[in-house]
């Protein structure tokens, strides 16, 4: 091994020295690739100027900016500083809660069962490669249509109401789960997996023995983000495809009645039921470690 | 009589990388022998080709009398049945109990919905104790596989795969994440398992005292060729050299 000199100036081989790249200003780089670099760069580039575009061509009316502030704080001030039922009751407005809340159990739970064999044939190490891809594009493509459409669409066949939201949730959610859990699986040693087949253990039994404990703590947390959403998209679907709960009371309060006091209730009682849920599920995620 | 034997073995990854060529040898029952040699040499190469982990690309694989090669789907997991396999990352189900993964080994035993159920009988949860208490893990039966040292997570590997009451047992570098004690104490009870049950064992070693100390056959193996197979004590020092290729002042092990 010949003396490496690290004070001073190293003797450098002309190879080293065509193997590294350089800024224009002659300075080393030392980032890796840079063709995804520019393609961000361009991305910031055109979000930045479409964004002034868009500042300097809104359609103000003849709104006196200032004045809009002022009461938007005021509406504000009434909405959460004087909250009061006026339209529902209170146990009506729980029940309403309650068929919310249903609504995004019901689709979690239906979404989470198909996603669970969905994402078996689709996670790259435990998956026939072709099926995986088949399976991946597909649920690519229920993902990019947005849940509220998926709802709509269904409503076509179903009508308005429950039996369309909760379709129409659970295929949304089926294919964000199935996503969710192959990429969980993949996470898995795939040294472990090899263990039991070598040992003579069969696909299903290798799933169930190995695959699915390991990945469990993955799923779960997975399945309450899910079901996180699913509670608000409930909210939304109540009123857009007539599935009732909170959500179509709220849309009523604020486009019905234009009572902000009973906006304000509705939304305090929403609140609380979130950061219940959210307790709920941080117990239930810490159990299972 | 022979439980293994090797007829010409070539194995080529990806149409690209020739792992093994011309590989032959032949391991009776209750031998236990090291396969030595350096990084890349094809040793986990060899051992995957028996239990079908990788299918050999040419020669044929004979083991307790049925050819490997042409076996179909239920003859593999009737093959991997019977063999165990002990890895360098022991490859554990960490969130599952020590019992657990050694109940593992009978899965190839039962029914697949038995399996997926993880019901064991009573007389298997017994054995699986009998052999936990045999390598000292009783006080460990019901703990989490990754609340373990590396010592005892071998030693549940060793557990699951004689749990699996397989005629040969394939270790693929058992001891190379462990400390020199753990070590010791893991090549004895591989030592013992031989002696006592009459398991044929073939390992994987890095350390060649080890497997000078411990194997009474050693077989060395140079990019993908045997250029040594024999009694451990007709070893020469330049044939260890010769495996390795380098020259004396070369290896950082002692191989006086
Ligand atoms: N799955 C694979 N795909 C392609 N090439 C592989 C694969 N596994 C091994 N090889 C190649 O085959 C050759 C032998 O590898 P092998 O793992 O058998 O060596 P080894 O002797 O076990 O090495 P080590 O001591 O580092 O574990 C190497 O050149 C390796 O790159
Ligand atoms: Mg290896």
């Amino acid at each position: 091994m010949s003396e490496l000199v690290l004070s001073g100036r190293a003797p450098v081989s002309q190879d080293v020295i065509e193997s590294m790249r350089r800024t224009r200003g002659g300075k080393i780089k030392i980032a890796a690739q840079s063709k995804s670099s520019l393609a961000i760069n361009l991305t910031i580039f055109i979000l930045l100027g479409l964004t002034i575009y868009a500042f300097l061509f809104f359609d103000y009316k003849s709104i006196n900016f200032a004045q809009a502030v002022v009461s938007t704080l005021d509406n504000a001030k009434i909405m959460f500083g004087t909250p009061k039922l006026s339209y529902n009751t209170i146990p009506g407005v729980l029940n309403a809660l309650w068929v919310t809340f249903s609504l995004g159990v019901l689709a979690t739970i239906y979404g989470a069962v198909i996603a669970v064999f969905g994402a078996l044939f689709c996670a790259k190490n435990i998956a026939n490669p072709k099926v995986a891809l088949a399976v991946k594009s597909f649920v690519a493509f229920i993902r990019a249509v947005p849940t509220i459409l998926w709802v709509l669409i269904f409503t076509v066949a179903a009508g308005l109401g429950s039996v369309a939201a909760v379709v129409g949730l659970t295929f949304h959610s089926a294919a964000f789960l199935i996503k969710a859990y192959s990429e969980s699986i993949e996470t898995m040693d795939d040294g472990t997996i090899e263990a039991l087949r070598a040992s003579g253990a069969s696909y299903w039994q290798i799933v169930f023995q190995a695959v699915l404990p390991a990945s469990i703590s993955y799923m779960v947390a997975w399945t309450f983000l899910r079901f996180e959403i699913n509670f608000a998209n409930a909210l939304a679907i109540g009123a857009a495809a007539g599935a009732g709960g909170i959500g179509y009371d709220l849309f009523m309060a604020g486009s019905f009645y234009f009572d902000l006091r009973e906006l304000g209730f509705l939304t305090f009682i929403i609140v609380a039921a979130v950061i219940a849920l959210e307790v709920a599920a941080t117990k239930i995620k810490a159990k299972v470690r | 009589m022979p439980i293994l034997e090797f007829r010409n073995v070539d194995k080529i990854y990806n149409k690209m990388t020739q792992a093994l060529t011309d590989v032959s040898f032949t391991v009776d029952e209750g031998e236990f022998v090291t396969i030595i040699g350096p990084s890349g040499s094809g040793k986990s190469t060899i051992l995957r080709c028996i239990n079908r982990l990788v299918d050999a690309t040419k020669g044929e694989i004979v083991f307790d009398g049925h050819n490997i090669n042409r076996a179909d789907k239920k003859e593999i997991r009737q093959i991997r049945k019977k063999t165990g396999m002990i890895f360098q990352h022991y490859n554990l189900v960490d969130r599952l109990s020590v019992i657990e993964n050694v109940l593992h080994g009978r899965l190839g035993h039962k029914s697949t919905i038995s399996g997926v159920a993880g019901h064991y009988s009573e007389r298997e949860k017994e054995n699986a104790f009998i052999i936990l208490e045999k390598l000292g893990l009783t006080e460990q039966a019901y703990k989490r596989c990754d609340e373990l040292s590396g010592g005892q997570k071998q030693r549940v590997g060793i557990a699951r795969s004689i749990m699996q009451e397989p005629r040969l047992i394939l270790c693929d570098e058992p001891i190379a994440s462990l400390d020199p004690s753990s070590s010791k104490i893991i090549m004895d009870h591989l030592s013992n398992i031989n002696q006592t049950m009459g398991i044929t064992c073939i390992l994987n070693l890095h350390q060649v005292d080890v497997a000078t100390k411990y194997s009474k056959r050693i077989i060395g193996l140079t990019q993908g060729r045997i250029v040594y197979d024999g009694p451990t004590e007709d070893l020469a020092k330049e044939t260890i050299y010769e495996i390795y290729q380098s020259s004396e002042g070369e290896l950082i092990t002692d191989v006086g």
